[in-house]
């Protein structure tokens, strides 16, 4: 008989026998991946919407009115704000385009623009950015332009926004962290739990002349197995429930338009997988430990 | 083959399990440990397979210096001494010619043979009909005689017995007796501890006898009490 069948034999056999430990461990796996696999569905999901929402972070950028710009500097301005790498696009809104705006805006009460002689509002430039952060940079490069006005960015809201969006990412990630100790720690106490039960036998391996390698091959295979099968029973749970979940959202959220589709579904399932073998075999691996100092 | 110099463990915190213990065993000598309970013969078998350190002097193994020995070696150690306890310590989940087989398989030259020696063994110890037997399911002399054919499968140079026969009813212990004397036949230095005092006298081979970590006599061709 090989060495390697020998071993699977060996878990396999163990597994079976100690079937309620089997059970315990493979529990503790499911829950842990599935609380994890809860949490990395959240932080992808939040993390496109945030970007979203960052993404909307626009310049306005407004021009003069009186007298107002001529073509030629309108579009060497456009040039050059293009040239700009920080700026992903551009549009140029004409005085024209601006006032049909305002009347769309109001069409309801039409009233209120009748008063309107001419055309006072100004042309203007709407910037949005590669990088959102950038606002700041891109707005004061308009300082002392001639040809414009005035530059709106919401600078507040931008930098709250940011500040939120930066916290929110760190608090996630710590919290994933702290998630995995718990799982490791509690995944080893129920496989120490399982091999303590076994300690005679260690005992006797031991004192047989078995290398400590020998006694481990075996647990390790055990661990890794219940690992790996608590993780693909999570990973099946937490993606069919994130697909319901989805579908229930986006009956009831018609105003906004939330990246459901944010969940990169493959590295979500490979990670939990990896996550629960490296912990299964982690497991055994400290829990049988002390048990092998004879 | 077994060299005891000026040996002392004191249990923490001040137990005495050996006391200044010197002697020799040469090899294929058959040697009875004996003593009242509590007077070290466990102390002085874990020693020899460094189950346990010394605290003072020096224990060495066919020639090994123990105390140099390094600590992923001691498998290899151990591989090479045959061990036979009380209470037969078989690894209950598998059956006689599995805990044969173990022996075999940790060695790592496991092959297609393994299972014909162990089987081999077996009958050797007259179990050849218990392969298929699990621990639970044999008497306590059929137990001891597994785990006989186990410790001498890979025909260790030494074989230790720590109270073999303490569990045995007077026949059965005989034969368990016998089949040491045949594997000390074979060239295995046996060492046994005992204070079944019947057995001794009437084997006639060297008795070292202890009492509270102490060597108080050791005689060539000797009985449990005598002077
Ligand atoms: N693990 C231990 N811890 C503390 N004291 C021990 C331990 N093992 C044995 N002893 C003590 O050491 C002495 C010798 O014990 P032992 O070698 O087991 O004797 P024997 O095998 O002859 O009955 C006894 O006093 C016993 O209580
Ligand atoms: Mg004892």
């Amino acid at each position: 008989m090989g060495r390697i069948s020998f071993f699977l034999k060996e878990a396999f056999g163990s597994l079976r026998r100690n079937y309620f430990m089997t059970i315990a461990a493979l529990v503790t796996v499911f829950l842990s991946m599935v609380v994890l696999g809860g949490v990395l569905v959240f932080v992808y999901t939040t993390s496109a919407l945030l970007s979203e929402v960052e993404q909307k972070v626009e310049i306005t950028v407004y021009l003069k009115t009186d007298p107002d710009p001529s073509q030629e500097q309108i579009d060497a301005l456009q040039a050059e704000i293009q040239s700009w790498k920080e700026v992903k696009s551009s549009t140029f809104v004409s005085k024209e385009e601006a006032l049909n705006r305002l009347k769309e805006d109001f069409k309801e009460n039409p009233e209120i623009l009748e008063g309107l002689t001419g055309n006072p509002l100004p042309a203007s430039f709407e910037v949005s950015l590669v990088d959102p952060k950038t606002v700041d940079t891109v707005a004061a490069r308009f300082n002392g332009n001639a040809s414009v006005d005035e530059v709106r960015y919401g600078k507040e809201i931008a930098d709250k926004l940011f500040t939120f969006t930066s916290q929110a990412r760190n608090f996630l990630l710590g919290f994933i962290v702290l998630l995995g100790i718990v799982a490791v720690l509690l995944i080893s106490n129920t496989i120490r739990l399982s091999i303590f039960a076994r300690k005679r036998e260690v005992e006797i391996m031991k004192l047989v002349g078995a290398t400590n390698w020998f006694i481990r091959w075996p647990f390790i295979i055990e661990g890794v197995t219940v690992g790996l099968f608590g993780a693909v029973v999570a990973v099946v749970v937490v993606l069919v429930l994130n697909s319901v979940l989805i579908g229930r959202i986006r009956d009831s959220l018609t105003f906004m338009t939330v990246p459901l589709d944010a969940v990169p579904y493959v590295s979500v399932t490979l990670i939990l997988l990896a996550v629960g073998v490296v912990i299964g075999a982690a497991g055994s691996g400290i829990g049988l430990r002390r048990f092998l100092k004879i | 083959m077994i060299k005891f110099e000026d040996v002392t463990k004191i249990y923490p915190p001040s137990t005495v399990g050996l006391e200044r213990v010197t002697l020799h065993i040469e090899k294929g000598e058959f040697v009875f440990l004996v003593g009242p309970s509590g007077s070290g013969k466990s102390t002085f078998i874990r020693l020899l397979i460094k189950e346990l350190e010394p605290d003072r002097g020096r224990v060495s193994v066919g020639g090994r210096d123990l105390a140099t020995l390094r600590r992923w070696k001691i498998p290899y150690l151990r591989r090479n001494i045959g061990c036979v306890f009380q209470d037969f310590k078989l690894l209950p989940n598998k059956t006689a010619l599995e805990n044969v087989m173990y022996a075999l398989l940790v060695t790592g030259n496991a092959n297609h043979d393994s299972k014909k020696k162990a089987l081999e063994i077996l009958s050797l110890v007259g179990l050849a009909h218990k392969e298929d037997s699990f621990p639970n399911q044999m008497s306590g002399g059929e137990q001891q005689r597994v785990s006989i054919a186990r410790a001498f499968v890979n025909h260790p140079p030494l074989l230790i017995a720590d109270e073999p026969t303490g569990n045995l009813d007077p026949e059965t212990s005989m034969g368990i007796m016998q089949l040491l004397y045949r594997i000390n036949k074979t060239g295995t230095t046996v060492l046994m501890a005992t204070h079944d005092r019947e057995m001794v006298d009437r084997m006639r081979r060297r008795v070292i006898a202890l009492e509270e970590g102490k060597v108080v006599r050791d005689q060539k061709r000797g009985g449990y009490g005598e002077d």
